[in-house]
């Protein structure tokens, strides 16, 4: 698929990897539209950018703007479902004594932030191909995490659920000529993942990786363009962490 | 029955040829479900060039609403 021309809907594509993502497509000739739900971060856009506030957690406001889209632009050709939000807390927690094991609730919302959402997003889109009968690509955000990473039950559950939807969807939505792939990334050098850990914990995921160094976002954006671009290339979880293992 | 409409549907479905009547409908073979109704939209469209929209597929609940879809989109059928 050509992205020059295409109509593509970045989630979480205000701020950092996602607007990264937005930035690198829109550079390649795509109409990029920018959901997200931090307006402020919406505002700051550049003009080029389409843009609209939403929870990706909610069916019908996602349903809702997916027609506006289709009636505004015609179809809509690629989304990528990059929302989600690093989420960590270990399973027990040995220093609260009275209340050590993870918390049920943060557990659910950090599962409604990183799996919902990508479910919720893409109903809402195919359901707006299929109607059209437009030939589309989905790429989901995963995580290097997806593999079960420790202090991480939720976020690596949400991912790992995240790939084994992708597969599931790229098997069945190929009947309509609508790709799903994954990108998923290592350790990105991007604001989420400098707050999410310390400096020891960044030391040691770089000497661990045989590359020696974080992924810049740009190359997770180019990851994401190949698989939009080449057509034969589906169910495809894409790793991009610098031969990093966990 | 239209040979090749038949050989069509009987591919997709996994019938005989002989099997593929006008009155045959989805409610009488298991595994015409809707991820086998895309696959037979696929090959219809394939196999007689033509491009269904989303109204046709789901009319498309029996032998003969397939032939009246073909019909309608310009299929020369043979009755």
């Amino acid at each position: 698929m050509q992205i020059e021309g295409s109509l593509a809907v970045i989630t979480g594509g205000a701020r950092g990897l996602g607007l990264a993502i937005a930035t690198f497509l829109q550079s390649k000739g795509g109409k990029v539209v920018v959901v997200d739900r931090d307006e402020a971060s919406l505002e700051a856009l550049p003009p080029a950018f389409d843009r609209f506030a939403l929870d990706v957690t909610d069916l019908e406001a996602a349903k809702k703007l997916s027609q506006q889209l289709v009636a505004k632009y015609g179809s809509i050709n690629l989304l990528v479902n990059n929302a989600g939000v690093i989420f960590n807390e270990p399973m027990v927690n040995i220093m609260k004594p009275n209340g050590m094991m993870h918390d049920y609730a943060r557990f659910r919302s950090s599962i409604a932030a990183n799996l919902d959402s990508v479910f919720v997003m893409t109903s809402a889109v195919v359901e707006q191909m299929v109607l059209k009968r437009t030939r589309g690509a989905i790429i989901n955000i995963s995580s290097i995490s997806a593999c079960g990473n420790e202090g991480q039950t939720a976020y690596s559950a949400a991912k790992a659920g995240v790939n084994a939807m992708t597969v599931t969807w790229s098997k069945e939505l190929g009947k309509f000529g609508i790709r799903v792939n994954a990108v998923s990334p290592g350790f990105i050098a991007t604001p989420s993942t400098k707050a999410a850990l310390k400096e020891s914990q960044l030391k040691h995921i770089t000497s661990n990786t045989p590359l020696g160094r974080l992924g810049e976002d740009k190359e997770v954006a180019m990851a994401v363009a190949s698989l939009v671009e080449n057509d034969f290339l589906n169910g495809v979880i894409l790793d991009v962490n610098g031969g990093l293992r966990i | 029955m239209d040979k090749q409409v038949a050989a069509v549907l009987a591919e997709v479905l996994g019938l005989r040829e002989n099997q593929i009547v006008p009155s045959l409908t989805k409610a009488d073979v298991d595994q015409w479900d809707s991820l086998k109704q895309m696959d037979l939209v696929n090959s219809l469209e394939r196999h007689f060039n033509i491009a269904l929209e989303i109204q046709d597929i789901v009319k498309m609940d029996s032998v003969s609403n397939v032939i009246a879809v073909l019909k309608q989109r310009g299929v020369p059928i043979a009755d």
